[in-house]
């Protein structure tokens, strides 16, 4: 089987799509760990309120991880081993934290009553630890694996970046899906969480330039920067936007709460082009880039006819899911 | 030491993982399909009996499903963190086999599910029935490409190696590569007899306590007379399959037999400690001239030993005991369920004796040891081999020292085994709820779309 495109472009496209998934996963996995992590800050009711809210997506949620690493894999092998055993110990956790978070939705509705507690724990540590492993990785990622203590260090605060940013998604769901008191409460969270996810997203986007030459040159050289400058503007346009919005209060029926969702999930999607445009065309920093790591253009040819069918499929489904369960969520059963 | 040699950890790890992992897939697989039936008997008779079942064993669906997705995401991390040199060499082929299991069916089943679980108020009725057949193809097609996949590695065809690295020149014969008609079905089928008798299991051990109503009494009858119609099918083409080893593999039937000289005559050894150093079995019972009969079907059939594949063939003894509790395990489901359909179709499940429901009760989880141990055979099997003739497993491993695998290796076996005894504290919890296991509160207020399962609707499609 001969590829159908210039083989050039097999890398770009798959490069892209990867990104696209793994863009996709940030933000809709991101609502439902956020929310998983808010659960802690409820009690009861409103807990198993918020768990409904989220029960009929987080799975095909994930599975936006599992394809983003799947392309990973099957697109860029190299990379793949290259970056995954450099990121041994944050994966090995998150896989643990993801499997307690997984299974706790199961086991907190079908376990004894009296265990019900555990799970709810297991639940929100899962949430918290998973969105603290992959801020890790993305720090480590970004620093091109350095081990250094000052790059440890930066592990850390990105760690804590993305459970803010997770945590503020979560909130911007809770608000378009609840109503009442936990929907004000839920407003509350949106509006603190919204400044520590701005200063995270804003020091990430000072070091990342700081960290390297070849990144700073991209950013900073004419005409380039006068094309880039709308992407910090928008963002940070957009931060105080959301920020002015949430003061103000909640609209008659309701009609407007899909906003700060949307907001959150632009906000999510500039931060990714940022750090998108300082990588590319490198999947590790200056070592690797998308051509020296693609597998065969046989084999991504073959794939890509599969994908190109397969995924506005997906894409579609998944809005007839969301579709289905619109509106705000009450209790969940399988009625 | 050298039981702390790194290769030797990843290996037990992944193990670990793909063996947990495996647990759920194979519930899930059949039990996929076990619902529709439930779901499409219930829009046929309208009997209330039947949704119950539904409502039950859906549970237990979402509950495996879970389990089987994250213990899944592990397994495709794990191919990175500790097996790099696989996808470097056979990235080609594994990639797109892959690749079309997550884009086919991972997100089918992973979509539907929602609809299938919490969607019966919201959607019509037709759509819910299509959302539980289009989970239930979903798994299966998942089961295929995974399957295509291990056989590929089993038994490699329709490539060729350039500087070194694996490239496809055939898909066709790469798909329907010579051993993967006969492991898929094995699997298949291997599912369905798990899910039977974990059905019979558990609708025995509640019938065993009150009775447990009519929802019940179905379930058992079905889940054993499908135990019964399907195991000697099973044991039909597990023999199928083992002919296939030997044409294409045969040191690991040489090894499953034990067998060290090639020969004439051989017997089937039932009981032996095998000796890889002094390479002769020890304390051996066997029947004269058995294996001969099995896998040539004449007496003076020649039979490949152990010996002409010195320092090339699989490890013995555990080939060697694996294919027995596999073996032995479907000879007493073969036994039993041939028993208790016959006693259940002459007087009925009431009438049964209760030392049969204990039997039932006994046999919950003996598809999950057969499983395990046919897996263990075929893997073991390939040793010292992870892509026959093409790759060494030994070559595949990656940088990862002793003490990190070791500790990420104690952390997973840690959270399994609190998984495992949760999962099946659950599994006992609803099946003694029966219908009135949690989560049965009105839900959803339903915004535009009303029809509820109760009004007659179109034929599911």
């Amino acid at each position: 089987m001969t590829a159908f495109i210039d083989p050039w472009w097999l890398p770009v496209i798959f490069a892209g799509l990867m990104g696209l998934s793994i863009l996709l996963y940030v933000i809709l996995d991101g609502y439902d760990l956020g929310v998983g992590m808010l659960t802690r800050l409820e009690k009861d009711e409103n807990r198993d309120l918020m768990v409904a809210s989220i029960g009929p997506f987080w799975d095909a949620n994930e599975t936006w991880l599992v394809l983003g690493i799947g392309l990973l894999l099957v697109a860029f092998p190299l990379a793949h081993g290259l970056i995954l055993t450099q990121l041994y110990l944050p994966v090995v956790l998150m896989l643990v934290a993801l499997i307690l978070r997984g299974v706790s939705f199961e086991f907190r509705a079908k376990a004894a009553p009296e265990h019900k507690q555990r799970w709810d724990h297991a639940f929100f540590a899962g949430s918290l630890l998973t969105a603290l492993c992959q801020g890790y990785m993305l720090g480590a990622y970004v620093l091109g694996f350095d081990q250094s203590f000052a790059a440890v260090l930066f592990c850390l605060l990105a760690a804590l970046g993305l459970v803010a940013g997770y945590v503020f998604v979560g909130a911007c769901w809770l608000i378009y899906k609840v109503e009442g008191d936990l929907q004000k409460r839920a407003v509350r969270w949106a509006e603190v969480s919204l400044w520590a996810t701005a200063l995270a997203m804003a020091i990430i986007s000072i070091a990342t330039p700081l960290l390297s030459e070849r990144i700073f040159d991209r950013w900073f050289r004419l005409p380039e920067i006068i094309a880039l400058l709308p992407i910090p503007i928008a963002a940070a346009t957009l931060f105080i936007g959301l920020a002015i919005f949430l003061r103000r209060p909640l609209r008659a029926k309701d009609e407007l709460s899909w906003v700060p969702l949307a907001t959150a999930g632009i906000l999510f999607a500039l931060g990714f082009v940022g750090i998108a445009y300082s990588f590319y065309p490198y999947l590790i920093a200056d070592r690797l880039d998308i051509w020296q790591a693609a597998a065969s253009p046989e084999a991504l040819s073959i794939i890509l006819i599969g994908a190109l069918f397969v995924l506005p499929v997906i894409l579609g489904y998944s809005i007839l899911s969301h579709w289905i369960f619109r509106g705000k969520a009450t209790h969940l059963s399988y009625e | 030491m050298d039981a702390l040699d790194p290769l030797i950890l990843a290996r037990i790890q992944f193990a670990a993982n793909i063996s947990f992992h495996i647990l759920f897939p194979t519930i899930t697989i059949a039990l996929g399909w076990a619902l529709l039936g439930f779901k499409l008997a219930y829009n046929r008779t309208k009997d209330g009996a039947w949704m119950d079942a539904y409502r039950l064993w859906v549970k237990v669906f979402a509950l495996s499903f879970a389990m089987g997705v994250v213990s899944g995401i592990t397994m495709s991390f794990q191919f990175g963190t500790n097996w790099p040199g696989y996808m470097e060499k056979v990235g080609n082929i594994a990639g797109p086999l892959l690749a079309y299991e997550v884009l086919t069916a991972f997100f089918l089943e992973a979509v539907f599910l929602g609809i299938m679980l919490f969607g019966f108020s919201r959607v019509p009725n037709w759509v819910h029935t299509t959302a539980t057949l289009l989970v239930a193809g979903g798994t299966t097609l998942s089961a295929f490409w995974i399957i295509v996949l291990n056989s590929w590695m089993q038994t490699p065809v329709g490539y060729e190696i350039r500087d070194g690295v694996v490239h496809a020149t055939d898909w066709w014969a790469i798909i329907f590569n010579p051993s993967m008609p006969y492991r898929l079905i094995h699997m298949l089928i291997a599912s369905a007899l798990t899910v039977a008798f974990l059905i019979a299991g558990m609708s025995a051990w509640r019938w065993l306590k009150d009775g447990g109503g009519e929802g019940v009494r179905r379930t058992l009858k079905a889940a054993v007379y499908a135990a019964a119609l399907l195991i000697p099918v099973q044991i039909f083409v597990g023999d199928m399959h083992g002919l296939n080893t030997l044409e294409h593999q045969p040191q690991k039937v040489a090894a499953m037999e034990a067998n060290w000289e090639t020969r004439g005559n051989v017997p089937l050894v039932l009981f032996a400690i095998p000796d890889e150093d002094a390479r002769t079995n020890h304390l051996e019972v066997a029947i004269p001239s058995g294996a001969s009969l099995i896998l040539k079907h004449e007496a003076a059939g020649v039979v490949p030993g152990l010996n002409d594949y010195q320092g090339n063939h699989p490890p013995v003894a555990p080939l060697f005991w694996g294919f027995r509790i596999m073996v032995g395990i479907g000879v007493a489901m073969l036994a039993l369920a041939w028993f208790a359909a016959w006693t259940i179709r002459r007087r009925g499940v009431d009438a049964m004796p209760r030392w049969l429901a204990y039997g039932l009760v006994a046999m919950t989880f003996s598809g999950w040891i057969a499983t395990l141990a046919g897996w263990y055979v075929t893997e073991i099997g390939r040793q010292p081999w992870l892509v026959t003739g093409v790759l060494k497993t030994a070559d595949a491993v990656g940088p990862v020292g002793s003490a990190m695998v070791a500790s990420s290796l104690t952390l997973y076996l840690i959270v399994y085994a609190v998984l495992l005894t949760a999962y099946i504290a659950v599994l006992y919890r609803l099946a003694r709820l029966g219908k009135a296991a949690p989560n049965d509160k009105p839900m959803f207020p339903v915004p535009t779309i009303a029809p509820g399962p109760a009004a007659p609707q179109e034929e599911p499609a």
